[in-house]
C-alpha cells in the first residue's frame, strides 16, 4: 500500500513536468510478473543489431538478450534504440536492459548501471580514400569528417585532432557522403570499417590510422537495480567462459576479435 | 445578312457549360511511370553497374517494401488520430475564442496563438519528453507508448490551427445572419448552433483538409523522436543492407511516392471543394 502511494506520488511529480526517476522495487520481480524482458538494442548496426526484411530485430546483441530471457524463463521484447536515446529509455524504465553497442565511459556510469565485466570491445578508426594518404590522426585537422550522431568519438575527433565533424543519422547516409566526396574520412568503429574496406566497391578506400580509444562496451541496467546487475554480471562471465561471444561472432560473420578471445582465455 | 453572325468578342459568344472537373484532372495514369522512374532510378544510374555481385537495388527495395508500407500505415494511423484529437480540442478552443465572456476569449486566444506559432518539431519534443512513459492511477499503471505521445504532440498544432479555422469561418459570415437571427428571437446559443455553424462547415472543410494533408506529411517528424514509423524503418532497412549508398535514392524515393499517392488526391479534392463552395458563397 505504502509502495503504491509512493508510485502515485512519483507519477504525479513526473506529470507535473519534473524529471523523476521512479525508484521501483526489484526489476526482476516486475519482469517475471510481466512475463517479458524488454531489451533496448540497436536496429541499425549490422551485425550487432539490425532488421531482417520482416521487421524483426536480429544480430549478436539480440541473441545475447535472448539468452538472458531464457535464463529468467520469460519472453523477450526488443525496443530499437539509437545512441542519442538509449540511456534515457533505460532511465525512464522503458527498457529493463540495454545491450546497444555502448562504449563504457565513466560519465555514463553515473547515469546508468553498467555491468562488469565488459562483454565486448571496439576501437575508433577512419575510412578514407587511399589517394588522400592520411598517416596520422592530426592529418584530419581542419578537414570535414563524417560521423554518426550521438557517437562519443565525434567530440574527441574534433577536439583532439581538429576535424570538423559532419554527423549523420545512419551509416548509409554517411557512406554516401564519403563516396560523394563531402568528407575526407568517416570516423566509426574499427570492426565495421575493416569489413567495409574489404568490399570490392570500396577497394579505393582504406583504414589508414592506428586504432584509438580501444574501449570496452558495457551493457547496462537502471541505477539501483543491483540484483539484476549481479545476475547480468554472472551471465557475462558465463558468456566469456563458454565461448558464447566467439560463437556468435562466427555465426554473424565477424572475425573473432582479440578482446573476445582474451576474455574467453581469462574466464575459461 | 441571314448567315451566322460572326464575332470574336467574348461577350457575344454562346456561353460554354463549365466542365465538371474530375478528382485527378492533371494526373493521368501514365504519369506514374516518370514519377516512379524518377524516384527509383535516379541514383543507381550515378553508381554505374560495375559491381554486379550485389543484388540490384530495385529487388532489394521489393523485399523491404512490405515492411515500409506497414510503417507507412502507422504514419496514417498517427495522422488520423492526431487530426481527430486536434479537431475536437480545436473546435472547443475556436468556440472559446468567440465566447461573449472576455476571460474565456482571451485565454482561448492565448492558447491558440501559442501553439499556432510554435514549430511542430519542438511541440513534438515537448510532448515526448514531458509526458511520463506511464501513468499510475491508484496502483493501476497505464503505459504511454511513444506513438501515443507523438499523437498528442502533433495534435497540439492541429488544435491551434483548427481553432483559427473555426474562428475565421464564423467571422467570415455576413453579420446580417446574426442580426436576422436576433430579430427572430433566437438566443445566442441557438443562433450559433442552428444558423451560424451549419453554414460554416462547408467553409471550414477545405482548409481543414489542407491541414490534414500537411499533418500527414509532418508525421515523419516522429522518426526523430524514435517512433517506429516509415522513416525510422527506412533508415534501419538501409543499415541492415550494410549502408549501400546506391540504395538511398530508391528507398527514400519509395517513401516520397507513398506520401504523394496518399496526399495528392486529398489536395485535388480540396481544390474541387473550394471551387464548388466559392460559387454558392
Amino acid at each position: 500500500m505504502k509502495f503504491s502511494m509512493l508510485k502515485i506520488a512519483a507519477a504525479s511529480l513526473a506529470l507535473s513536468g519534473m524529471a523523476v526517476t521512479t525508484a521501483s522495487a526489484d526489476v526482476l520481480d516486475t519482469i517475471k510478473e510481466r512475463g517479458k524482458l524488454i531489451v533496448g538494442v540497436k536496429a541499425d548496426y549490422k551485425p550487432y543489431g539490425y532488421l531482417d526484411s520482416s521487421g524483426a530485430v536480429i544480430g549478436i546483441e539480440p541473441d545475447l538478450a535472448k539468452d538472458v530471457a531464457d535464463r529468467l524463463g520469460v519472453e523477450v521484447e526488443f525496443v530499437p534504440v539509437v545512441s542519442s536515446n538509449r540511456m534515457q529509455f533505460l532511465e525512464q524504465g522503458k527498457i529493463d536492459l540495454m545491450i546497444a553497442t555502448m562504449t563504457d565511459k565513466p560519465d555514463r556510469r553515473k547515469v546508468v548501471n553498467i555491468v562488469d565485466p565488459n562483454y565486448y570491445s571496439s576501437g575508433t578508426n577512419i575510412l578514407s580514400l587511399k589517394s588522400l594518404g592520411l598517416k596520422e590522426w592530426d592529418d584530419l585537422s581542419g578537414k570535414p569528417v563524417c560521423g554518426i550522431q550521438g557517437a562519443f568519438y565525434n567530440k574527441a575527433t574534433s577536439e583532439n585532432y581538429g576535424a570538423e565533424i559532419v554527423a549523420f543519422k545512419g551509416t548509409a547516409e554517411a557512406y554516401a557522403a564519403l563516396q560523394a566526396g563531402n568528407c575526407a574520412a568517416f570516423v566509426y568503429d574499427d570492426s565495421a570499417i575493416v569489413a567495409k574496406a574489404a568490399e570490392a566497391e570500396w577497394s579505393d578506400y582504406e583504414m589508414p590510422l592506428q586504432t584509438i580509444d580501444d574501449a570496452p562496451w558495457g551493457l547496462a541496467v537502471q541505477l539501483g537495480e543491483d540484483g539484476f546487475k549481479e545476475l547480468m554480471s554472472e551471465m557475462i562471465t558465463e558468456w566469456h567462459a563458454s565461448g558464447r561471444i566467439l560463437e556468435l561472432e562466427t555465426k554473424w560473420g565477424v572475425a573473432n576479435t582479440p578482446f573476445a578471445q582474451a576474455m574467453h582465455d581469462k574466464y575459461k | 445578312m441571314g448567315a451566322a453572325y460572326k464575332t470574336d468578342l467574348p461577350v457575344m459568344m454562346a456561353p460554354k457549360a463549365p466542365e465538371r472537373e474530375p478528382i485527378l484532372p492533371h494526373l493521368r495514369a501514365w504519369h506514374i511511370v516518370p514519377l516512379v522512374a524518377l524516384c527509383l532510378l535516379a541514383s543507381p544510374l550515378a553508381f554505374a553497374a560495375e559491381h554486379d555481385i550485389r543484388q540490384p537495388s530495385l529487388s532489394v527495395l521489393v523485399t523491404w517494401a512490405p515492411l515500409l508500407m506497414k510503417g507507412f500505415i502507422f504514419n496514417l494511423v498517427i495522422s488520423v488520430s492526431a487530426m481527430a484529437v486536434g479537431t475536437f480540442a480545436g473546435a472547443i478552443l475556436g468556440l472559446g475564442q468567440l465566447s461573449p465572456s472576455a476571460p474565456i476569449r482571451k485565454v482561448a486566444w492565448l492558447i491558440t496563438q501559442f501553439f499556432r506559432n510554435a514549430p511542430w518539431l519542438v511541440l513534438l519534443f515537448f510532448a515526448m519528453f514531458l509526458l511520463p512513459f506511464q501513468i499510475s492511477f491508484f496502483g493501476l499503471s497505464i503505459p504511454l507508448p511513444d506513438w501515443f505521445k507523438a499523437i498528442i504532440g502533433l495534435s497540439l498544432p492541429v488544435m491551434a490551427n483548427v481553432s483559427e479555422i473555426v474562428r475565421g469561418a464564423v467571422n467570415s459570415l455576413p453579420s446580417g445572419q446574426w442580426e436576422a437571427a436576433n430579430s427572430l428571437a433566437f438566443s445566442r446559443r441557438q443562433t450559433m448552433w442552428l444558423i451560424i455553424l451549419p453554414q460554416c462547415v462547408k467553409r471550414m472543410l477545405p482548409p481543414w483538409m489542407n491541414l490534414y494533408s500537411i499533418l500527414t506529411m509532418a508525421t515523419v517528424l516522429a522518426s526523430i523522436v524514435g517512433v517506429n514509423e516509415v522513416m525510422t524503418l527506412t533508415g534501419q532497412a538501409l543499415a541492415s543492407e550494410g549502408g549501400r549508398p546506391d540504395l538511398l535514392a530508391p528507398f527514400y524515393g519509395f517513401v516520397l511516392l507513398l506520401f504523394f499517392i496518399y496526399c495528392y488526391p486529398i489536395a485535388r479534392y480540396t481544390v474541387r471543394l473550394e471551387k464548388k463552395f466559392a460559387v454558392i458563397g
